[in-house]
């Protein structure tokens, strides 16, 4: 009664073949090209991003899609440098640290107003420190900044004093970040929740909240009469462009395919198997390595085979980072050449520590007693060598580099065990400690996130015995704004970290965008989110 | 069959309570919950501690014996309150509501265009006298059938939008973002309606009526058009509820993949969030559109066709499911 | 049934056959993708697993029939390899929905009353509960992997069986040979596994046959919404849904996965639409 289907389908699928591969053959169309020109004014500036943020006030949100966004609608009291990580003036044209770094007090410049009109004094700073010291984790990131914040005080209308109960060097770069970035105090009159939608969002930043579609698009247009930017900015005065859209488009495809195609002005996360379709032709690829904690495997060293210094030593040794950058990533990631990344103020090159030394890891397993099994797998006293890795799926490419390293152990004869999890288990079970290896990376522009993941005081996610020397070392470098005493701190810790393999640190996370061929300076700032105050449309 | 239609409203709110509940117990024995995706899921070197976590917990009444919360939820849920998703701080039911327009645009167009092209194969395919054509067109459902969704609508941007530049491939503006996205949907929707129409269209043309009419004189296509596909039509009448549930699974992908707001979308964040009210708004949403339509279609069915009533509905049905592609 | 022991039954059946190419090549496309999954390395002598840098995002070549990837790995030699875990996930699938949707629509259609009041809302339940949602949870709750993926999907369809064992039971029971063994006295158990059992099954079957193919799709939408697992081994579904970043860029790396599932799928329908009574009509 029927026909015949399968010959059918060849010829259909011979067709759709066909057909794709006649139509992808086009290259993106370039225009434009190399002349910039001077920054012309004006525009709608249409950017790509991936996920939808749950929230847009940037004092409460934790992942880059918001943050970007987040970080055009407030200023900062202080600015980060990202070529050398130095501490700028913003919206404080000067502060004083005390000796221990307990007590910071902010000179601000005047004339600054929050979008409704309202000054930007000590008193508005006041409230939004207070602000987000009363939502607690919701603050995500700045929670974490202010943990030991006591109070604020106005001084004088230009001069606010925040007191901190224990040693808080980071916060110094902490107060140039948009988790601290200042609200307008009417902000605080709505509900943390309605601020996320962009209810009561006032800043005093560049740029001023519009609209904000769920899983659709942000807009957001230019503050009118701006005046008060960073020092470190291009240009002073107003944003160029008028609007920006941020289209939330999920798919990667469809935002490389957009972008090439001129239906984006720009877009984030360029996948690394998309990198090479905008070498060239018009279209450029800003990319900057995300400071703080590199990708690594942390290993809880209460558990197992971990509690041996050697065999996590072994393991160390055994992963090969430049093929894993070369095969799964791209040229544009690099390789960890510490616990801390390349872009973070104080970090220590230990490449040669991190050197792949197959033939070290297996002499360190020998030494230990442990000898290859039947399947290749190392055993002592009838124990697999095995420990087993949580990860979620944060980046695209973490399943991939895994699965690389989890080959490259497998030659010492070490067996890692991938598992992944939710986001809400894998937080779940770093709170209870419950892992062998964790894999995570974390942003942060300062040495300190340092204390706040290993000390025994903090997160100590190396579950370590308190009193170790690592915990003084992350002490004296939260005590001191001053790098002369700070940075050797810095640098023991991150070499204690690596000898003792207490964390395994693999590759840099990296942003990578894709920018249309009329589109200009959109930058990165200090932790290498988006600064769009610069960025212009050519006509 | 043929019920009362008071003991059907019964089931049917039995099987929305089921729904609600179903939800709420899968939700929550799931490792983690929606405060710690929130809290933790941001930032690979989150600072939380356990105290935190207790803190937000007690704040949104998650410290309660399960037991208690259950109840609280389903009374809230009587009254049309799922509470507020745990994800964004807003009203779930309003959240749900929002996203209804936009997944209702390209799933009622995409039903528009599956019954257009699953109808045509389906008529053509019986009543032309090429063998050939009929074997062509008999064997394009399983074909439309045996893609997957998301690589459909890929391939239609790839071509149409950033090749031809035809229509956009991102957004929700104007009728041209619509038509993509709902002709993605149409496909293995318009699949299970030529399957299921086409064999409907044969057991009727083998019926002894259809030579009688003919015998009397009439021609072949008022018998085609007329009796045939009148008769015909009823069975894919069950199918509605078949396609609306086939149609919203559809949307989780195809608004993934043409960037745009609606039901699936929320549906799918809600989930790896862990987000039970905004889950629960949309699964009891989901069973009462299913519920309700097959109320209206069994209620209807006896009236239009008392032959045939109770008899066909449960393959029909059970044909149309099976034959649904995601 | 028809015998092949005469002659002329053979030549029938050759005939049937004959007249019948697509049912032929359809068999065969299902007999090859069970030689895939059984012995692989007969049909390539590329590595599934270690790729070629040096060879990545090759287009299709005698030496890569269906091109290579972005690690430089044969895109035919994972299509091949993956042909194991794809059929064992999707079996495992229909398995789950087949045996779990026939006991419940056998006790709901065998035993009636409140029993089949019961098991009828709780399929109501799975119906109104769209199959995906209901998917996404449970993996969710399972855990990530394609065993996991594979019954969620399977749970999903699961009441579309029962609804169909239901009815069919129902036509059966009523049936003139089931009727006389009630009345020699035959007990309901032995009614039900000799007489209902084996006559109901049939349709069954055949919506097995047909949900085999559809599961695929749904593993692979799963893996696509970021909740089907990628083991180093490949897996159909994942392989369509992960090489969908190289459409613009490399077409071949989603497009034979897709094709080679689309013919599966089409192979498994048509031998489903013959068993569904096609032999009947010779």
């Amino acid at each position: 009664m029927f026909g015949n289907p399968v010959r059918l389908l060849s010829a259909t699928g011979l067709v759709l073949v066909l057909g794709l591969a006649a139509a992808c053959g086009t290259a993106p169309a370039a225009s434009g090209g190399g002349d910039a020109g001077p920054p012309r004014a004006g525009g709608t500036l249409r950017l790509g991003i991936s996920s939808n943020p749950d929230c847009l006030d940037p004092q409460q949100v934790g992942t880059n899609a918001a943050l970007n966004v987040g970080r055009q609608l407030v200023d900062s009291l202080t600015d980060q440098d990202p070529g050398n990580g130095k501490i700028t003036p913003w919206l404080a044209e000067k502060w004083e640290v005390n000796a221990d770094s307990t007590s910071f007090t902010f000179s601000l410049r005047k004339g600054a107003t929050f979008s409704d009109g309202t000054p930007v004094d000590a008193a508005a700073v006041k409230a939004s420190f207070d602000g987000i010291k009363a939502i607690g984790p919701k603050a995500q990131l700045g929670n974490g900044y202010l943990a030991a914040y006591k109070s604020a005080t106005v001084v004088d209308p230009s001069t606010v004093r925040l007191d901190f109960s224990a040693p808080s060097a980071q916060f110094l770069q902490a107060s140039s970040t948009m988790s601290l970035g200042v609200l307008a105090p009417s902000a605080y009159q709505k509900t943390p929740e309605q601020r996320c939608q962009g209810d009561g969002l006032v800043g005093s930043g560049p740029f001023v909240f519009e609209s904000f579609k769920s899983n659709q698009q942000i807009v957001i247009s230019k503050r009118k009469g701006y005046a008060w930017g960073s020092p470190l900015w291009k240009h002073t005065g107003e944003a160029y462009l008028d609007k920006v859209e941020f289209r939330i488009v999920p798919e990667p495809g469809v935002r490389t395919g957009s972008l090439a195609s001129g239906q984006l002005d720009a877009i984030t996360d360029v996948q690394p198997v998309d990198e090479p379709q905008f070498a060239g032709n018009g279209f450029t690829e800003p990319v900057r390595a995300n400071p703080g904690i590199v990708f690594n495997l942390h290993a809880n060293v209460t558990r197992g085979v971990l509690s041996d210094v050697k065999v996590r030593q072994a393991v160390l040794k055994g992963v090969n980072r430049q093929e894993v950058t070369d095969t799964v990533l791209t040229k544009n990631y690099k390789p960890a050449s510490s616990i801390l990344g390349s872009a973070t103020p104080l970090h220590l090159d230990l490449s040669k520590e991190l050197a792949y030394d197959p033939d070290g890891a297996k002499k360190l397993l020998d030494e230990q007693g442990w000898a290859p099994g039947p399947d290749g797998i190392r055993v002592k006293d009838g124990q697999r060598l095995t420990a087993k890795i949580v990860f979620s799926l944060v980046f695209n490419q973490n399943q991939s580099v895994l699965e690389l390293v989890q080959q490259q152990l497998r030659k010492i004869g070490f067996d890692l065990r991938i598992e992944q999890r939710t986001t809400a288990e894998t937080t779940q079970l770093t709170l209870a400690g419950d892992y062998d290896f964790i894999w995570y990376n974390t942003t942060r522009a300062d040495a300190d996130i340092l204390r706040q993941l290993f000390s025994t005081k903090a997160g100590n996610r190396s579950k370590l015995a308190a009193g170790n020397p690592l915990d003084a070392t992350l002490d004296a470098q939260a005590a001191t704004v001053d790098d002369a005493t700070r940075k050797p701190a810095v640098e023991q810790a991150q070499r204690v970290i690596i000898e003792q393999a207490y964390a395994v640190p693999v590759f840099e996370l990296t942003q990578v965008w894709g920018l249309g061929p009329k589109t200009h300076d959109v930058a990165f700032e200090a932790s290498s989110r988006m600064r769009l105050f610069d960025a212009w449309l050519a006509g | 069959m043929t019920n009362g239609i008071p003991r059907r409203l019964a089931q049917a709110v039995v099987v929305l309570w089921a729904a609600f509940t179903l939800s709420f117990v899968i939700l929550y024995l799931l490792p983690g919950d929606a405060v710690l995706a929130k809290l933790g899921g941001g930032d690979g070197g989150s600072t939380l501690t356990a105290a935190d976590v207790a803190r937000e917990h007690a704040a949104l009444g998650l410290d309660d014996p399960v037991v208690v919360q259950y109840g609280k939820r389903l009374l809230a849920a009587v009254q049309g309150d799922f509470g507020r998703s745990i994800a964004s701080g807003e009203d779930a039911t309003t959240l749900v509501l929002n996203a209804l327009p936009s997944t209702l645009s390209i799933t009622g167009l995409g039903l528009l265009f599956a019954v257009v092209f699953g109808g045509a194969i389906a008529i053509l395919g019986t009543y032309t006298r090429s063998r050939w054509l009929s074997q062509f067109l008999a064997s394009l459902p399983p074909l439309g059938n045996s893609l997957p969704t998301f690589w459909v609508g890929l391939v239609l941007i790839q071509i149409f939008s950033f090749n031809l530049g035809w229509v956009p491939a991102l957004g929700s503006d104007g009728f041209s973002a619509l038509v993509l996205p709902a002709v993605t949907l149409a496909l293995p929707t318009g699949a299970i309606i030529g399957q299921v129409l086409a064999k409907s269209l044969r057991t009727q043309l083998d019926e002894p009526y259809v030579e009688v009419v003919l015998a009397k004189g009439a021609s072949r296509a008022r018998v085609h058009f007329g009796h045939v596909l009148r008769n015909a039509a009823l069975p894919a009448l069950t199918l509605v509820g078949v396609l609306a549930g086939n149609l919203l699974a559809g949307s989780v992908i195809t608004e993934s993949v043409f960037s745009r707001d609606g039901i699936g979308r929320v549906t799918a964040s809600a989930v790896s969030a862990q987000d039970i009210p905004v889950v629960q708004a949309v699964i009891v949403l989901a069973a009462l559109f299913f519920v309700v339509l097959n109320l209206a279609v069994d209620l209807l069915y006896p009236v239009l066709d008392p032959r045939l009533a109770g008899r066909v509905t449960a393959k029909a049905q059970s044909r149309g499911k099976a034959v649904s592609g995601v | 049934m028809s015998s092949v022991a005469t002659p002329s039954a053979a030549r029938r059946e050759a005939g049937f056959y004959l007249r019948r190419p697509g049912l032929v090549l359809s068999v065969a496309v299902i007999l090859l993708v069970l030689l895939w999954a059984v012995v692989p390395e007969l049909f390539t002598a590329h590595d599934p697993i270690a790729g070629v840098p040096a060879e990545r995002l090759q287009g299709p070549s005698a030496a890569h029939l269906f091109g290579t990837d972005e690690t430089g790995r044969d895109v035919f030699a994972r299509v091949v390899h993956g042909a194991a875990l794809s059929l064992r996930a999707t079996v495992l699938s229909v398995l789950v929905s087949l045996i779990a949707g026939a006991a419940l629509g056998l006790l709901a259609g065998s035993r009636g009353g409140w029993v089949d009041s019961l098991v009828m809302r709780v399929v109501d339940v799975l119906q109104s509960v769209p199959s995906i949602l209901l998917s996404l949870a449970l993996v969710t709750a399972l855990g990530f992997g394609t065993t996991n993926v594979a019954i969620a999907v399977g749970v999903a369809n699961l009441a579309t069986f029962a609804r169909l064992m239901r009815a069919e039971v129902l036509r059966v029971r009523t049936g003139v040979f089931v009727e006389a063994a009630r009345a020699a006295g035959v007990r309901w158990t032995g009614v039900l596994a000799r007489h209902i059992l084996p006559n109901s099954l049939g349709p069954v079957l055949v919506l097995a046959t047909l949900t085999f193919g559809t599961a695929v799709l749904e593993v692979s939408a799963l893996s696509f919404l970021g909740y089907g697992a990628t083991p180093p081994t490949p897996e159909w579904g994942s392989l369509v849904a992960g090489g969908r970043g190289f459409l613009a860029t490399a077409w071949w790396m989603t497009t034979f996965p897709g094709l080679t599932v689309a013919a599966v799928v089409l192979a498994t329908n048509r031998v489903s639409r013959a068993l569904d009574g096609e032999r009947r009509l010779v």
